[in-house]
């Protein structure tokens, strides 16, 4: 049976050809590490995110005055309704961890160089929509935790000149955040944002293919950089299979990426679910320590220490535009950050402040 | 890297140029409780606080701050009316200041929001007593003013009823209360530690709240004989909530066991695949 299902794919579309190609016969460098599995963790990642979020639309009720209640049904009388909502929850801080990890390892290698500028920028497009559908989809239960988080971050627009009240209206639909912004982040959630992030995954998934995967800087066999003078694909004949030895790799570390998430719904249920989260939103009653999701912390905290605001906001985008831009600013050849060491002090130090930013956030 | 400088210069000129240039998100962000700043004061407080304050009345906000009261968001004004936001009208009837309530008004005073238990305080012996010749005992005779604490069964005690009359009877209409206040508390400690594990428990929280305040309605009058004759419903609903919380703590088990399960599984793939990956079958 299962030969003639291949004989038929084989016939049609030339099944063999194809597994070589992209798979046992395509290599892979041979110096390659762990830290090249985790854009495929974030892939991983994501489509948990899709089918949990279907699941979870089914029994999901768009509007405020159900929301709560529909999201408090799944959590409760839905047969493993918990379980969906958790691995959704939790598969949301742990997809933005990896993408986060995956981002640091690019930049760390120097991937992000010449010919791989596009695939950068790219991937940083994914960032910010993986931030906008943590944004977006923090709303939907409509409980205190979630109304005055999204209410935090829906203001901080606002300190931009000209375009922010209008920033701040468009997100919100209004002074306030409401029914109207329950509906827009809804729609955001489950339609705009999923067609954005699966042409921007395509994109990338095409650029990596096309362009070929890059070699680390350091370990055992690292080669010598040709000069990229026109269009090549970088191929590494003497390294291993995709198929199965980076596959497994790449197994290993899901499976790590799964059990984490598992460990936190076991141990820690309410990490990202606390008492706030179980308490409907009320728009007249403001919490005294209410604070916006981690990811938000570093911005949020660096607005409220700025004395200019305008400023602090421009900070932030300038921060912004030299992380999307940042190949076509570094152009040097060197893209072992080792031998680095300006740069290295301002990765190091970028991160730190970030860390810094979001503890003193969380605590202050 | 060249055209990194001026980037920056030309991004950071306009806002040092237009310094302050954002009132109105100082006023809407950085005024609020999230972010860091002063909630606005009551002015009650303010003044019942402040030195020009006689001694007497200048502790009362220090007693309200360790009152049952505080804790649900009661406030001065929610008792004695007046505007807590205005200092020039905060005492000014128009704005329905009452003030301090005489001796016989202190129930009516409290009953504007503890309404059943007004009417079963009213009809008891203790009512009466403070209706008829004015000298009775009223609420704040157990519960205090203002740093009014949780009622509990313990408010009803040797010393404090002695202070009146003799123990024997209270001593006999305690007993009766003992069981199904205990239940109480015990569902109530359930109530709590399923909301610390993130599970809604409003509509239990509804019911128990509801026969709590009904049973407690019991604790005003001095009819032990209706006290034991209403114990049995009481328990009645009182065990379905508990049937209730029980279940949901087991299901809370269920949930803990079924994902240790499945990080089990995981981490056990993740080992084989390891495992797997470094074989020399596979090589």
């Amino acid at each position: 049976m299962w030969e003639r299902i291949k004989n038929w794919l084989e016939i049609r579309v030339g099944l063999d050809e194809l597994i070589k190609t992209h798979l046992t016969e395509y290599r892979i460098p041979k110096n390659i590490n762990i830290l090249y599995t985790l854009g495929f963790v974030a892939l991983v990642a994501f489509l948990i995110q899709v089918v949990t979020g279907f699941f979870l639309m089914v029994y999901y009720i768009p509007y405020s005055g159900t929301a709560f209640r529909s999201v408090q049904e799944i959590m409760s009388t839905v047969p493993y309704g918990w379980l969906f909502r958790q691995i959704h929850v939790v598969g949301s801080s742990l997809m933005l961890v990896v993408v986060l990890l995956h981002t640091l390892a690019v930049f760390s290698m120097g991937s992000f160089k010449k010919p791989r500028e596009l695939t950068w920028v790219v991937g940083t497009l994914m960032f910010f929509t993986t931030l906008a559908f943590c944004l977006s989809g923090y709303l939907l239960p409509w409980s205190q935790l979630s109304y005055w988080a999204t209410t935090i971050a829906t203001t901080l627009p606002t300190a931009l000149p000209y375009a922010g009240d209008l920033v701040a209206g468009m997100m919100k639909g209004g002074e306030q955040v409401s029914g109207i912004t329950l509906n827009r982040f809804f729609a955001l959630h489950v339609v705009l944002l999923p067609l954005v992030i699966s042409i921007l995954v395509g994109l990338h998934l095409f650029l990596v293919r096309r362009v070929g995967i890059s070699s680390p800087p350091s370990g055992k066999a690292a080669e010598p950089e040709r000069p990229w003078t026109e269009y090549r694909h970088e191929s590494h004949p003497e390294g291993p299979s995709f198929f199965p030895d980076f596959v497994l790799k790449e197994m290993i570390m899901v499976m790590v990426f799964l059990a984490v998430m598992f460990f936190i719904i076991t141990f820690l249920p309410t990490l990202l679910l606390p008492e706030e989260a179980n308490i409907p939103a009320d728009p007249f009653k403001t919490p005294a320590h209410i604070k916006p999701e981690w990811y938000f912390l570093a911005p949020y905290q660096m607005l409220k220490i700025v004395p200019n605001k305008f400023l602090g906001v421009t900070l932030q985008l300038i921060f912004l535009l030299l992380f999307v831009l940042w190949p076509f600013l570094d152009t040097r050849e060197e893209k072992d950050l080792l031998k680095r060491p300006y740069l290295r002090l301002l990765f190091f130090l970028s991160l730190i402040l970030w860390i810094v930013f979001t503890f003193w956030g969380k605590y202050s | 890297m060249k055209y990194l400088l001026p980037l920056c210069i030309i991004l950071i000129l306009p806002p040092v140029a237009s310094a302050d240039w954002k009132e109105r998100f100082e006023k809407e962000f950085l005024t609020r409780p999230w972010a860091g700043a002063q909630v606005e004061k009551d002015v009650c407080l303010e003044c019942h606080s402040s030195e020009m304050m006689k001694p007497e009345a200048r502790d009362i906000p220090r007693k309200w701050e360790t009152s049952w009261h505080h804790q649900n968001g009661i406030s001065c004004h929610n008792c004695h009316g007046g505007d807590p936001k205005d200092v020039e009208n905060a005492m000014s009837p128009q704005r329905g200041y009452v003030g301090i309530p005489k001796n016989t008004q202190v129930p009516e005073f409290c009953g504007k929001c503890h309404r059943g238990i007004l009417k079963n305080f009213l009809e008891s012996g203790h009512g009466k007593a403070l209706k008829s010749s004015g000298k009775g005992p009223n609420c704040v005779t157990c519960h205090g003013s203002h740093n009014v604490q949780k009622a509990t069964i313990n408010l009803i005690n040797e010393p404090l009823c002695a202070k009146c009359h003799s123990y024997e009877r209270v001593k006999i209409m305690r007993q009766a209360l003992l069981v199904t206040e205990n239940k109480m508390s015990q569902i109530e400690k359930g109530l709590t530690e399923l909301k610390a594990q993130g599970v809604y428990t409003e509509e239990e929280q509804k019911t128990f709240f509801n026969t709590q305040a009904a049973f407690r309605t019991l604790f005003h009058t001095e009819d032990v004989s209706m006290v034991k004759r209403r114990t049995d419903e009481f328990i009645h609903q009182l065990n379905d909530l508990q049937g209730r919380n029980q279940k949901t703590f087991e299901e809370l088990r269920f949930r803990k066991n079924f994902s240790a399960f499945l990080m089990l599984l995981f981490t056990g793939m993740g080992i084989g695949f390891l495992m797997f990956s470094r074989s020399p079958k596979k090589k």
